[in-house]
This record gives C-alpha cells, structure tokens and sequence, in this order.
C-alpha cells in the first residue's frame, strides 16, 4: 500500500465522506506466500516475511503445480501460496507452487513460444506452451497468432511461464477488430463481473519481495490524468467508474460470499480487453471488475488455477 | 398529369442518390468505419484499402450523376444501379457469415446489425438507380431548376429512407446520449479550467504556492486535485474536488489540511444538495406561491382563513396580516 494512495483516501475522504474512501481491509490471516524452504510428506517449511513457517498437510489438502502434485514433488526455491484451513494458520488446505499467469495479447510466436505483452508498461513475458499443453490450450485459444488475446495459467520455469491449462475463451477476432461497446446510460453503485488474479511480484523472492504479500487490485477503468505511465486500457464492456490509483473497492465473492475492501494499486490495461464470461457459480456478467493480487484473489476464496471468480464491485456513492 | 409525376420521380433520383453515396463516402472515410460490411469479408490487413476503394467509387459516381450527360451520364447511372444491386448480394452473405456484422453503408453509424430494413433499402436505391437510365437532364440540372412535385416526391422518398434507416437512431443516440458522470472521460485541462473559474479557488489563491496542482486524482464523479500551500505559518494540502458535470455553482470544493496533523483546517463549497428555501433564496410571488399551495393540497388561503395557516409557509406573511394582502395573495 502505498503512502501516495493512503493520501488521496484521506482528502477524499476529507472532502466527500468517509464512506467514499473505506479503509483496505487486511489480507486474511489463512493466506500465506512465501518460498519452500522443505516439504515432506506430512509438513511444507516456507520461508515469509514473519520468518520460517510450517503448515502440516491433511489428506484433503491439494498442492498444484501445474497440476495436481504429492507433496514430495514440490521443490525448495519454489514461490507457494498457502491458504490454511479454517482452524488458524497450522494446516494447510491449499497449496500453489510457482503459479504463473499470462494475459495480453500474443505480439510474436515462435514454434511453441508467444511473446505475451500484457499493455500496462509491464515487461513481456515469454510463454511456452508445452505439447502435452497443447490440445487443451488450442481447444480454447484456437488462434495463437499475433494479435489475438491469451489468458492462461501455468508455472514459472526458467522465468518463462509455461501454460498448464487456459483460463478464458479468447475472443474470435485480433484486438484491432474488437466491436465498440455500446454507450451506457444508467449506472449503478454495483457492478457484477468477473475477478482475476496476476502477480505484481512475478514469482521471484516472494519471501522479500512486499509486493508479492500486498492486498489490492488492478482496475481496468482507470484515470489517464491521474496514471504515471503507460495504461493501453480500452473502454471496458461493464460500466466500471473511472478512478485512480488508491481508490478501494469493496468487492463480493458470489460464489462463497466472502467480501474485503481492496485499494486500488495499478492498471489492469488486459482486464479492460476482455469481454468473457467466468464458468465458475454466482452471477454470469460478462466484463472483468479487476485483478487481484495473488494473496488478495486466494483471500477471497478464488482458486489460482481457475484463473476467475464471479463478483460484485461496489464503489462507495460520491455524492457527498 | 401521371407522366409529369413519374418523369419528376426519376429525376429526383440524380441528385438524391448522388448526395447518398457523397454522405456514405464521407462516413467511409472517417477513422474506425472499416470492418463493416463488404469489408468483413476480406482480411484484416486489407479492410482498410477495401474501404477506402469502395469510398473512391462512391465519390466518382456522385460526381458522374450530378454532371455527366449522354453516354457517361448513362454509364454511371447503370453502374450505380450495378453499385446497388451488387451491395444487396454482399449484405446477404455477410449476414450470413456473421449476423452480428453492421452494414458499413454509412461507415461507423452503420453498427446495428444487418436487418430487413437495410437490405429493403438497398434495393429500393437499385431500382431507384435503374429508373434514372435514359433521362436526358443531369443532377446538377434537376437540382438547380426544383418544381413543387420534385419537392413533394423528395419528401415522401427521404421520409420513406429514414424510416428504413437505422443510422438516423444510431446518430440521435449519439447526440443525445449522456453518459453517466462517472464513467465520462474528462482533461485534466477541462477540470483545472472549470476550476479557476470557481469561487471557491478564488478564495484560496492567497493560500497556494502554485497553480499547478501536485497530484490529481478521480473518484467516479469528482476529480480531485492537491497544491501546497501555506496558512498562518503553517504548511497546509489545499484540495479541490472538482464535479466532472452538474451545475457549476456547486461544482467545486475544497479542503485545507495541516500537514503535520492531518487534521482539516477549512472546508469550502456546497455540502448540502437540498433546495434551499428561505431568505438566500428568492421567495415566491404571492400568486405562484397561492397557486403552489392549492396544488399541494394545502387548502389554499380563501379569504377570511388566512390565519388558520402556519406562519411563514411558503414564505407568505404572518397570521393576522391586512385582508387586502389576503385577498392579494389568493388572487
């Protein structure tokens, strides 16, 4: 959280009340994001921020990497994030190792390799997408040329990412051909859309790195007046309000109906590209609200592999 | 009577189509028009040169139609025709292929879906086209020497062509469409502007180190924007927040904030949205304000009753005041 975007809550709040500028929520004390120290049958060791953790595994804990993996696969070095089980911060029921998002538009291939650029200044990242990937990705992302969009999950190997399962339909048609959206004309304080996730920390030094611990979202309407650098946002397809960096968002899980107050930390310029529909229960708007932090998505009960949750998005009424 | 009508028919139709295809070539030529019609058919990299070549052609024929005579005028009319009936053809497969595909006739404000109505009207144009073949004036000619039953035909044929127009909605909507506040894209140089004009930066220009704000920001409706500045030795963050719509008056506000305890020293600007009544505002004249009161239901002041009313509503005067200020009153 920046000091930056804790200022401008406070003259917000200062000017037009403070139900205009909520405070962010803290993330969950169940998520946990660090580095495998060890992991053995029955106990994964990781190394945070609040120095070495332990987290015992159940039967019914699942660890994905990449796929579903034994606990002995899971290697020391890998970024994991854990969720706990209900009881507090001892058992592990959830547990993602090198998890690795990519969303942009496709600007190069070559063989099984695709220069993704996600349009907010962010590097490019570099996918691969393995044969035994391969049909399920295609089945989904039938055009991997450039011009058209990706979303995929998968692991980091090498800082390349490597697609393990698609997340979204990619839209029939390049970037460039993207039908206008229609204007709107009502709005209201709720808006239902999908919730993604990505990763401000890209996998490296989770244990150091504060970013990879920071609750927040991307928003995908922002301000271009108040933005430092570059934001490619096109007008998204749901009515989202313009805001800036800072802004909180109080955000719903339909699907398991948990809420947090998340601040909003930089563009989400792909998020904005996309008109797609999220499979998983609760509502069925086409339109992303936001990307979410990886600790801030897995807090409010998203799963990393699905890629999506559906959610409600309320900005607080600023009629003062 | 019959032959003068027909033969008028025929030659509104010179001028009229040649004005379409002009109007359909200028809406081509505008920025993000292509991927409609014929265009959606071809690829991608080629949907702009396809445009622009369908626009050159437009243009040719309207200038053909409106001055060539003999066996150009002739040609062009027949290709118009062509134009037409070869459009018809196009607009089905491309339905066909895409059912979501606008017909681009009339560039960016040819969105909406290919329908009956589209196709009706391309046709209705190719006939209109064919009838012109074998005429002797040409367009400019027709269009420089109007007669009554040239302007009443040219009435019921535009009436006829906005009625299977979807570009005519499409345009209203766009000129009339407001966009909620929140979501409106706004300059930075629009808010500063609207800004400096505000009472409320008036009065605080004493405190402010610069004109230039160090921070802007947006909340949906508001944009807001901070400078330094300093108050009674104090280094206070003056910031405005600016409405991006609604009346000016209550548009802007601000607040000065000590910087060192974060506590607001001073708030400036509307902080109430009710319709004030009372003595800021200017009362009602005695009649609106009768004829108000005998519309809420309040019984109105009859003569003789005016004391039985609580006093000062609708800002009217005390109870027990002279009859003839009563009678005055009801009217």
């Amino acid at each position: 959280m920046t000091d930056s975007g804790q200022e401008r809550r406070r003259f917000t709040a200062a000017l037009l009340g403070p139900e205009a500028a909520p405070e962010p929520t803290p993330v969950h004390h169940r998520v946990a994001r660090g580095v495998v120290v060890d992991s053995t049958s029955y106990m994964l060791c990781l190394a945070t921020p609040n120095g070495e953790e332990r987290f015992l595994y159940e039967r019914v804990t699942t660890l994905w990497r990449g796929g579903e993996v034994l606990p002995t696969e899971l290697r020391p070095g890998d970024d994991a994030v854990v969720l706990c089980s209900h009881d507090g911060r001892l058992v592990a029921e959830r547990v993602w190792a090198q998890t690795a998002r990519a969303t942009g538009l496709i600007v190069d291939r070559e063989g099984e390799s695709l220069q993704i650029d996600p349009g907010h200044g962010r590097p490019r990242l570099t996918v691969v997408v393995p044969y035994r990937a391969s049909g399920r990705v295609s089945v989904r992302h039938p055009r991997l040329e450039p011009g058209y969009l990706f979303d995929a999950v998968g692991t980091w190997k090498d800082g390349e990412v490597w697609a393990a399962r698609p997340v979204t339909t990619q839209p029939p048609h390049p970037l460039d051909a993207s039908p206008r959206r229609p204007p709107v004309r009502d709005r209201s304080a709720t808006v239902e859309g999908v919730a993604t996730w990505y990763d401000p920390a890209w996998g490296r030094s989770a244990h150091l790195d504060p970013r990879a611990h920071t609750p927040g979202a991307a928003y995908p309407a922002l301000d271009r007046a108040g933005h430092e650098g570059t934001c490619d946002r096109r007008t998204s397809c749901l009515p989202l309000p313009l805001l800036s960096t800072g802004a909180t968002l109080g955000l719903r899980n339909d699907c398991t109906g948990e809420t947090a107050v998340v601040p909003v930390l930089g563009c989400a310029a792909a998020d904005s590209w996309f008109c797609d529909l999220c499979p998983s229960c609760g509502g069925h708007a086409a339109g992303r609200i936001a990307s979410l932090t990886m600790t801030s998505f897995v807090a409010l009960g998203g799963r990393l592999e699905a890629g999506c949750f559906n959610a409600t998005m309320t900005v607080a009424n600023q009629e003062g | 009577m019959f032959p003068e009508i027909l033969a008028a028919v025929r030659e509104v139709q010179l001028p009229l189509l040649a004005v379409l295809l002009l109007l359909g070539a200028a809406a081509k030529a505008a920025p993000r028009s292509e991927g409609t019609g014929a265009a959606a058919l071809v690829p991608q990299r080629l949907r702009r040169p396809v445009t622009l070549a369908t626009c050159l052609v437009e243009v040719v024929l309207a200038v053909a139609l409106l001055t060539a005579t003999g066996l150009w005028g002739e040609v062009a009319r027949v290709l118009t025709a062509l134009l037409f009936a070869v459009s018809v053809c196009v607009l089905l497969v491309v339905r066909r292929r895409d059912p979501e595909a606008g017909c681009g006739c009339f560039g960016g404000l040819s969105r909406e879906p290919i329908g009956s109505r589209t196709l009706t009207r391309a046709s209705l144009l190719a006939v209109a086209a064919a009838s012109t073949v074998g005429l002797a004036p040409h367009g400019w000619e027709v269009a420089s020497t109007p007669t009554p039953i040239h302007g009443v035909v040219l009435g019921v044929e535009l009436f006829l062509l906005a009625w299977l127009s979807p570009e005519l909605r499409e345009a209203y909507t766009r000129a009339t469409g407001s966009e909620p506040c929140a979501l409106r894209e706004v300059s930075s140089r629009r808010t500063l502007r609207r800004l400096r004009r505000s009472d409320v930066w008036q009065v605080n220009t004493s405190v402010m180190f610069s004109t230039e704000p160090e921070d802007t920001w947006r909340h949906g409706c508001w944009r807001f924007l901070r400078f330094d500045g300093m108050r009674h030795g104090r280094r206070v963050d003056v910031v405005y927040a600016v409405r991006v719509d609604g009346p000016r008056r209550t548009g802007v506000r601000a607040a000065l904030v000590d910087r060192e305890s974060g506590a607001v020293v001073a708030t400036f600007g509307a902080v109430t949205t009710l319709d004030l009544q009372g003595p800021p505002r200017r009362l009602p004249r005695p009649r609106q304000a009768a004829r108000r009161d005998a519309a809420e239901g309040r019984g109105g002041a009859r003569p003789g009753t005016l004391a039985k009313e609580p006093p000062g509503e609708a800002g009217r005067g005390m109870p027990g005041g002279p009859p003839r200020e009563a009678q005055d009153v009801q009217g």
